[in-house]
């Protein structure tokens, strides 16, 4: 136990970004501001919204007003509402998916990075296949066949985003395997197991944070891609990238609510998680290897 | 294997690209054939043919093969260069016809939308780097942010808006003035209209490129900023910059210096984004109608078109990892210190 | 915390957000502010067109074949058409959708043929025909001099030779020939004789159809040839064809009718309804036509400088419910869930009035068509409930139902219509609605295992006749394909003694009594016909819209200056 490394908290990072006086301190606070205004809107949605999202409240079409902040759609739904309930749609996916992938990409990642041998060989040549395509169309390829739902949308995304955490942790490992304290470990006769997970794991909590600041901002795009091509979820759920969708032939006409607040809603929020990565990743000085 | 020099590292490289395509192919593979459905229903759809028809028309397709068989097939075609024909409307087209006139339109969006972003990118970078601290470093860092966040389809739409409706400067869509006809060569249309001498074409057919390879250019130029700013900086506070300068060495030979040097890891990040690019292709496509592999892909997943969908994906595959393969050999021949 | 505390960056951050929030947000502002104003200056320029609404009205009134004559001088020599759809297969073998049948309509020509704006049957290739008295051999004789458009001669034998081509390719279409045609012979090279395996009312609207087309001898024997431009003897000729990019037909030098009024035809292709209409917008093309979006047919409506034409549809939606399956097998829930669908609020919201309110499956305007589903009203949420009740639902255990719809297939506002159906089931108060959909090939699948319970689908005609509308749907020989699970003996019954009855007036009456059973039991539930649009730029003239929905080219014209 004499030898064990005292695990960092996952958060320590963080809070030291936000009580050090460092550069980026502003990203992050800018990241994190936005990022807590749509998890707030997401989690007090039933509050905020004024109507039902699903339901046809009003005519079609009506002009952002006093009554409807931000217009409405082509069957007269609220597109507020549809905002306001959408940020809970896409932060479940996003984060569903960006777990999924943590959870499967972290493990295969240490086993991989520590094992090393034919493991590391055959799980390394897979996921660089993997990671070498472009994500958005193997994405799309597994959307199409498990068919519209969140869930799915999730596993589909998940499913691109592990090989940016197994490459990202088992590089790390690599790194940290040779290191002194891990070689005490091994003489003290430490099971592997054990090694991962309380020595090299802990190590790995700030490249995590990092990666997944980064990959949930990335996973928005995805996502919103992903419903921009009717892969997404099934209406009335309401959805920005799907509304952006079928806003797109009235934006045309001149009806700009319908297509330019969705849009807005997806790049903010990828914003706000990209500034947050951004931050943290310079406080890491990580910035190259993303 | 770090001492058997570039070529065998060459070789390697190259025949690492067999079992990416191998795993691509059957990831694919795999996903086509798990749900109920296939190419010939989605042509008959709900029309009233006879049972017996139905079972002509798959075996036309040579889908009541077993799937393995189905699978090797496939790939033994490949093998020879042939990517099998399109099971659904129209059916029995040559599927390697398709990928010849739709890749280079992809091609050619993908090299604008690169050199788009590739300048915009060091322009902003070097700006960045030059005025260290300031303001406008600051600023440029926002950019690179927020172009990295732009919503594809969103931010082309807003482009069409302005300079195609309102302005109605810039064609909205489509890859070239269909009154014009061109003779093509490549299949990349700014090439052709150079080298047939067709001046109208080369006029149209950049215009309809501008959208679109501005839209990816700037979405993409937001990894370069950064990079090429951090590497400048870096550089220019080394120490032999520094003696450079006090030696009175002009400015501008200085920067010429740092950009080169910054050049280097920009380059492996091109390889990365190439990838990348290829997919973000897909959104600009569809919300350009650029006639490309994206939008051919999307396409083909409704009809679920096993051959095409296969066929552009092995090619798609294959064209990637040429593409990296290049890139890792110009980095290893650029810079001595890469072991590989 | 400290407000000082806050970074330049922060700050810089969201000034800059502002900015470009508000810059835009103005811009758009502006812009829409601007548009309203745009359509009660410009309705004036519109009243050319709605005289070609109707499809009956405008063909005598406005034939363009004399009118034009006199505007022959100043008549442009080209006109670009754009579509969205695709060709498919140029081989009449293997094409099976309504805009390859539509160019092989002009690139190649029947025995007999539409008359343009109608659904009547003129000579075609044929001068004229005779039908034996049991109403099993058909009798053509062909025009003298017929000439392909590579100026080949045009005999029977190649009459006989394309039918048996189809037989043997046994391409998607085949069925209108091999269902009916027992053999086809050249008796000589004038006269060609069809044998049918039974007596066919509707023979020659099945001749009307590209399967039955005489194509060019160039066309293998036994093989499809997808992106043959060959032709056969129709108005123009193919000269170009990039698939996916542009078709380009010319007049055909040997067709034995009238010369086209324009001599080449460009068609574009281009991915989406967007794309389409701004490339009329900008000039790009003359003609928008399948399919732009009802919200861009409202748009050029108030724009000057386009005419909108109407082209009455023959295509049909409605949904399916599986009569096999809980909870739709319970004829009280069919019922029920027919009786709370308001088509006009559908028509209104979703189409901006694109359709039409269909109360049968046969189409309004084709003969025999009666208004069987109007017994329910329309979104009688108090029948539906009554019903509901009846069946044993309530507040406290509702019935609960599953729509489902496909997203691409029949356009981007398909889950549009889902999600009001939806609504309107709702609102009785005792329905709990789950809308899921599915990617075509799925889609059908799902439906031909008969897996779904309420599921929405639509109907383009093979051939213009009530049969086509009621056998495929409620014969239980022939419905297999739409997972109803429908079987009615006394409906099958009918249905084949229609099939055996020559006089149109007997048949109607067999129709009309099919339709009330229809009704009565609601294995389907008509919701509308759809319209199409055609919108040129005003100086085109000459489309003559036809509930075929095909659009032929030969009248059209361009006014030059």
């Amino acid at each position: 136990m004499e030898t064990r490394i005292k695990p960092k908290s996952l958060l320590s990072p963080l809070a030291k970004q936000l009580t050090s006086r460092l550069p980026g301190r502003g990203l992050l606070l800018a990241g994190l501001a936005i990022v807590l205004l749509f998890i707030g809107m997401a989690v007090f949605a039933p509050w905020i919204s004024p109507y039902d999202p699903t339901k046809m409240v009003d005519k079609p079409f009506l002009p952002p007003s006093l009554k409807h902040l931000m217009g409405t759609n082509r069957i007269g739904q609220d597109v507020f509402s549809r905002i306001v309930w959408g940020s809970r749609i896409v932060l479940y996916v996003v984060f569903s998916a960006t777990l999924l992938s943590m959870a499967i990409g972290i493990p295969l990642g240490l086993l991989s990075g520590y094992r090393g041998g034919k493991i590391d060989r055959v799980l390394s040549m897979f996921m660089d296949s993997m990671y070498s395509f472009p994500a958005l169309i193997l994405a799309i390829a597994i959307a199409a066949v498990l068919g519209p739902s969140p869930m799915n949308t999730a596993i589909a995304i998940a499913f691109v985003y592990i090989p940016t955490y197994f490459r990202m942790i088992r590089g790390q490992t690599l790194s940290i395997k040779n290191q002194l304290f891990i070689d005490a470990a091994h003489a003290l006769g430490i099971p592997d197991k054990r090694i991962m997970l309380r020595h090299i794991l802990p190590n790995l909590a700030h490249t995590i944070l990092v990666v997944f600041s980064l990959s949930v901002a990335d996973a928005i795009l995805t996502e919103a891609g992903l419903s921009f091509l009717g892969l997404s979820v099934t209406p009335p759920t309401p959805d920005w990238g799907y509304d952006l969708r079928v806003g797109q032939p009235f934006f045309l006409n001149g009806q700009w609510w319908l297509v330019f607040f969705p849009g807005l809603s997806v790049m903010l929020l990828a914003m706000g998680f990209a500034l947050i990565g951004e931050a943290l990743s310079e406080r890491l000085s990580l910035a190259q290897s993303i | 294997m770090a001492k058997k020099g570039l070529g065998y590292y060459i070789v390697v490289r190259a025949l690492m690209i067999i079992p990416t395509i191998l795993i691509l192919y059957t990831i694919v593979f795999i996903l086509l054939r798990i749900l109920p459905g296939n190419p010939i229903l989605a042509v008959v759809g709900t029309r009233n043919i006879p049972p017996e028809q139905l079972k002509h028309l798959e075996h036309l397709a040579g889908l009541d093969k077993p799937l393995i068989i189905q699978y090797f097939d496939y790939l033994w075609n490949v093998l020879h260069g042939n990517f099998g024909v399109t099971l659904a409307s129209p059916m029995g087209v040559p599927v390697i016809n398709y990928i010849a006139t739709r890749f280079p339109a992809t091609l050619e969006l993908t090299i604008w939308g690169f050199t788009f972003s590739v300048i915009i990118g060091l322009v902003t970078g070097m700006i960045a780097a030059l005025k260290r601290g300031s303001k406008i470093d600051t600023g440029m860092r926002i950019y690179s942010i927020v172009a990295y966040t732009l919503f594809i389809p969103w931010f082309g739409m807003i482009l069409q808006y302005v300079f195609g409706v309102i302005l109605g400067v810039l064609p909205t869509g489509g890859r070239i003035d269909p009154r014009i006809s061109l003779q093509t060569i490549t299949g990349l249309y700014v090439l052709d209209s150079i080298l047939t001498g067709n001046i109208p074409a080369l006029i149209s057919s950049i215009k309809h490129l501008i959208l679109p390879g501005l839209t990816l250019g700037i979405v993409l130029s937001g990894a370069y900023t950064r990079l090429v700013r951090n590497n400048m900086v870096d550089v220019l506070s080394m120490d032999f910059i520094r003696s450079y300068k006090a030696r009175g060495i002009p400015r501008y030979k200085i920067t010429w210096y740092a950009l080169k040097n910054a050049f280097i890891p920009v380059i492996t990040l091109m390889g990365l984004q190439f990838a990348i690019l290829l997919g973000g292709a897909i959104l600009t496509e569809t919300t350009f109608s650029w006639p490309g592999m994206g939008t051919f892909i999307v396409d083909r997943i409704e009809y679920r078109d096993y051959n095409s969908i296969q066929g552009a994906i092995i090619f798609f595959a294959f064209f990637v990892a040429v593409i990296s393969l290049i890139v890792d050999v110009i980095y290893a021949l650029l810079d001595p210190r890469i072991k590989y | 915390m400290k407000l000082k505390a806050l970074s330049k960056q922060v700050a810089i951050a969201v000034i800059i957000a502002i900015i470009i929030v508000g810059v835009a947000a103005g811009y758009f502002a502006f812009q829409a502010g601007k548009s309203p104003a745009s359509p009660t200056s410009t309705s004036s320029s519109l009243p050319s067109s709605p005289s070609a609404t109707t499809s009956e009205s405008s063909t005598p009134s406005s034939s363009p074949t004399s009118s034009a004559s006199s505007t022959e001088a100043k008549l442009a020599s080209e006109i670009v058409i754009g579509v969205t759809d695709k060709v498919t297969d140029l081989d009449p073998a293997n094409a099976y959708d309504f805009f390859t049948w539509e160019v092989l309509y002009n690139v190649m020509e029947g025995l007999v043929k539409y008359k343009p704006g109608t659904t009547e049957i003129v000579p075609g290739l044929a001068e004229n025909w005779t039908v034996s008295s049991d109403g099993k051999v058909w009798t053509f004789v062909l025009r003298p001099n017929l000439k392909f458009s590579d100026g080949t001669l045009l005999t029977a034998k190649d009459v006989v030779r394309s039918i048996e081509r189809v037989m043997k390719i046994k391409g998607d279409p085949s069925w209108l020939v091999t269902s009916f045609v027992e053999k086809v012979v050249a008796k000589d090279d004038r006269t060609v004789v069809f044998y049918l395996k039974q007596p066919t009312s509707f023979f020659l609207a099945l001749v009307a159809t590209p399967p039955y087309f005489p194509v060019n001898p160039k066309y293998p024997e036994d093989k499809i040839a997808s992106d043959a431009t060959w032709g056969g003897a129709g108005p123009y000729r193919i000269v170009k064809f990039v698939r996916d990019v542009e078709l380009v037909l010319e007049a055909n030098p040997y067709y034995y009718g009238p010369k086209p009024k324009t001599e080449k035809i460009i068609i574009k292709f281009y991915r989406d309804a967007s794309a389409l209409r701004l490339a009329l917008e900008s000039g790009e093309i003359d003609i928008a036509w399948r399919t732009l979006r009802p919200t861009d047919i409202q748009y050029f409506k108030q724009q000057s400088g386009f005419k909108v034409i109407e082209v009455p549809g023959s295509f049909i939606r409605y949904i399916c419910f599986n009569t096999k399956v809980s909870p739709t097998n319970n004829l009280l829930v069919r019922k029920a869930l027919a009786a709370a669908i308001d088509r006009q609020q559908i028509i209104d919201t979703v189409l901006l009035g694109a359709g039409e309110p269909l109360y049968s499956l046969v189409p309004k305007g084709l003969w025999s068509h009666i208004d069987a589903f109007k017994i329910y009203g329309d979104g009688n949420i108090e029948l539906a409930k009554k019903l509901l009740e009846q069946a044993g639902y309530s507040k406290d255990k509702p019935l609960e139902i599953t729509l489902w719809y496909t997203p691409t297939h029949y356009g981007d506002t398909e889950a549009d219509i889902a999600q009001l159906i939806a609504q309107q089931w709702e609102k009785t108060g005792l329905v709990k609605v789950t809308i899921k959909s599915a990617e075509w090939s799925t889609y059908v699948s799902y439906i031909r295992k008969g897996q779904l319970q309420a599921y929405l689908l639509g109907w383009y005609p093979d051939y213009l006749d009530p049969d086509d509308y009621l056998t495929p749907f409620l014969d239980s020989n022939a419905n297999g394909w739409s997972g109803t699970g429908f079987a009615n003996e006394t409906v099958n019954k009918l249905l084949e003694k229609a099939q055996t009855i020559v006089d149109q007036q007997e048949r109607a009456k067999i129709y009309e009594e099919v339709q009330k059973i229809l009704a009565e039991q609601v294995p389907y539930v008509p919701l509308f016909q759809g319209k199409l649009f055609i919108v040129t730029r005003s100086d085109i003239g000459g489309i003559i819209p036809s509930p075929t929905m095909i659009l032929m080219y030969n009248t059209i014209y361009k006014v030059q200056g």
